[in-house]
């Protein structure tokens, strides 16, 4: 059995009086798909943030690849992210200003030193071999989102997250952008966390989680 | 008060144990140790210099072991950038010996020792063994402190061989800047002065170049730089600052490593911002050297000391036109002082000086030399001081002709003062003086 990417136990986040994510005990072990759902505010967003380095817990342990993340500084979360974790939002979230190929090197500057070539090649890895320099507001909602892509795998991370990645796009972008993550993890091995309203989206994944008021509620894998 | 005269030399001792101790940091007890006993040393050896050479043999003994120093971190400098372009040296042996346990603890006892040495120099005669032990406690209290402060120091501070070398040599040239008689900028300004002065008139002289002829007066203009003080700061600026961007050169000219063979790329690209990072690191000490280098300059330029600068007297000639000055009279001339006067005759003037040496016999010099602008000279700390061009000239040599000394006047001391010849003085003024005051101001 594969080592766990992700482990919490009673991992708890509270903002004020409001409880965002209730006690929570979690793996998923390395290599794993898993999909998160639930309504608005059942903490989805809140457990995958948790989980991406971007925001610390009130309670509970975590550890993601190994590294408790409780014990990190700010300096060694920075360095977590970087160095563990690949992001897709469902707002994208690209420089508008910056071209396709220029986005993805903005990852490789806060990762290591960019490099063009590389950065041409992930981005030809997921079909916009012929957009390269088209700015965000020249791209449709589907290849914008590839970009994403390409921007979040450029630092060959362990861990991809996604925060509703589909959630902007039409039924065709979405397959497209699935099938294109589904291919990536098959290569590149990496684990994925998805959050997503969509039963659909989530049935590409190994296993789906689903969360209620911060508390999950049900646990199933793919078949069950 | 001792205590404060100390403190840029002190600072300077700790900077280098600092640096020491982190270049070297598997053998920190021992470095530390080494300062320590080098630093004791290097006071007690300048302690028994001055008893056995006391004035300016003494000081020109240290002074040569900063700039012997100087020119070693040249030599390192020079061979440091060229390693680093590729080209390689049979030095197998250099980096053996800096590998080894003892090298820590023989550069410490070095660096140390000469810092010691320099920090005594600012200790006169006539302080006690008591300042001596304070200075002592002082150095180990700090030897202490900075053990301390290199371990909070971060892993990233990284000190490359070639700037340990930069960054030890401009503290002791920074130290020794702040005693005027160990100050190596001003020497090197003057000497940077006399070499473009003789280089061009031996060259005009060599070609066959008559002064006036075939020149014209703005093309004098032009060459006339070439004798103005600014040369020698600039060249002596240069000398100084030269080697340390050598260093930084050969840090920055290092050779990437291979990562061609690693496919991933994030892997690769890691590697590469790890190595651009350490190079970066290790600019930040030599970048350093500069500013405690620029520090030096600055020191060397507007000394703390303050000159002893007296008004000339006007003095008369009797009809036989001999200028007399008393030994006793409103001024003492055996005071140890230097003593300015002033003659004026048929709209000719010329000043000069009277001043007894450490030899026990009074001398009488024109208050300017053969090269400078005739700013004339100002008295500290056993030397006088060229105002045109800062060069320290030991009262010791005071009387003797050549370079920047003030230049001799004949004179004969009988009973009851000094006596001079009127016409010698003028006529010594407007020969040698009042021609360089001409082209220096005229730009030839």
């Amino acid at each position: 059995m594969a080592s766990a990417t992700i482990e919490t136990t009673g991992l708890t986040r509270s903002y004020g009086d409001i409880c965002a994510l209730k006690p929570i005990d979690l793996q998923v072990p390395e290599g794993e798909w898993l999909s998160v759902m639930g309504h608005s505010g059942s903490g989805k967003s809140t457990l995958m943030n948790l989980v991406g380095g971007l925001d610390r817990p009130s309670g509970g342990t975590l550890k993601v690849g190994g590294e408790d993340l409780l014990a990190l500084s700010e300096d060694g979360l920075a360095r977590f992210r970087r160095e563990y974790v690949g992001i897709i939002f469902q707002q994208h979230h690209l420089v508008p200003y910056l071209s396709a190929v220029e986005n993805v090197m903005m990852a490789q500057y806060f990762h290591s030193v960019p490099d063009e070539a590389e950065a041409k090649l992930a981005l030809e890895r997921v079909g916009l071999g012929h957009r390269l320099k088209n700015r965000p507001g020249e791209l449709s909602g589907g290849e914008q989102q590839r970009v994403c892509i390409a921007r979040a795998i450029i630092n060959s991370p362990k861990l991809l997250l996604g925060d509703e990645p589909t959630g902007n796009l039409d039924h065709k972008s979405t397959l497209m952008v699935m099938d294109l993550l589904k291919e990536l993890r098959a290569e590149e091995r990496f684990t994925v966390v998805l959050v997503t309203h969509n039963e659909e989206v989530a049935s590409w994944g190994d296993r789906t989680i689903y969360l209620d008021d911060g508390v999950l509620v049900r646990d199933e894998r793919l078949g069950d | 008060m001792p205590t404060l005269k100390l403190i840029p030399h002190l600072l300077s001792y700790a900077g280098i144990v600092l640096v020491l101790l982190r270049a070297f940091a598997g053998r920190r007890l021992l470095v530390a140790v080494a300062s320590l006993i080098g630093f004791v040393a290097g006071i007690a050896a300048a302690v028994l210099l001055f008893r056995f050479c006391p004035g300016e043999p003494g000081f020109g003994l240290v002074r040569d072991v900063v700039g012997g120093g100087f020119l070693l971190f040249w030599g390192v400098a020079v061979t440091a950038v060229y390693r680093s372009t590729g080209h390689d040296l049979p030095m197998t042996w250099w980096d053996d010996l800096l590998a080894r346990p003892a090298a820590g603890a023989a550069a410490a006892l070095a660096a140390s020792l000469v810092a010691g040495a320099v920090c005594a120099c600012r200790l006169s005669s006539g302080d006690s063994l008591i300042t001596y032990l304070l200075l002592i406690l002082a150095a180990a209290l700090l030897v202490l402190g900075a053990h301390a402060l290199e371990r909070q120091l971060p892993a990233a501070f990284a000190v490359a061989p070639a700037g340990l070398m930069a960054v030890v040599v401009a503290l002791l040239v920074f130290s020794s800047a702040s005693i005027i008689r160990l100050d190596l900028f001003s020497p090197l300004t003057m000497k940077v002065m006399k070499f473009a002065h003789d280089f061009v008139h031996q060259f005009f002289e060599s070609m066959l170049i008559p002064d006036h002829l075939f020149i014209r007066t703005n093309l004098w203009g032009y060459i006339g730089l070439l004798f103005g003080k600014e040369i020698g700061f600039w060249g002596a600026l240069v000398i100084l600052l030269v080697p340390v961007f050598l260093v930084l050169l050969s840090i920055n000219f290092e050779p990437l490593p291979q990562v061609a063979h690693i496919r991933q790329g994030a892997q690769r690209r890691r590697l590469l911002a790890e190595a651009i990072g350490s190079r970066r690191r290790r600019l930040v000490i030599p970048g350093l050297s500069l500013v405690i280098l620029a520090a030096a300059v600055y020191r060397s330029l507007y000394p703390s000391v303050e000159y002893w600068d007296p008004k000339p007297v006007a003095v008369t000639a009797t009809p036989a036109g001999e200028i007399f000055i008393p030994k006793k009279g409103e001024i003492d001339l055996e005071d140890g002082k230097l003593h300015k006067y002033l003659y004026k005759a048929g709209g000719k003037e010329a000043r000069f000086f009277i001043v007894m040496t450490p030899a026990g016999k009074l001398s009488v010099d024109l208050d300017a030399c053969a090269i400078c602008k005739p700013d004339g000279y100002g008295q500290a700390e056993g030397t006088v001081i060229c105002y045109y061009c800062k060069t320290l000239i030991p009262m010791e040599t005071v009387g003797k002709p050549g370079g920047c000394n003030p230049v001799p006047v004949p004179f004969t001391v009988r009973n009851d003062g000094v006596h001079l010849d009127a016409m010698t003085i003028i006529n010594t003024w407007g020969s040698t003086v009042q021609a360089t005051a001409r082209v220096k101001e005229a730009g030839k």
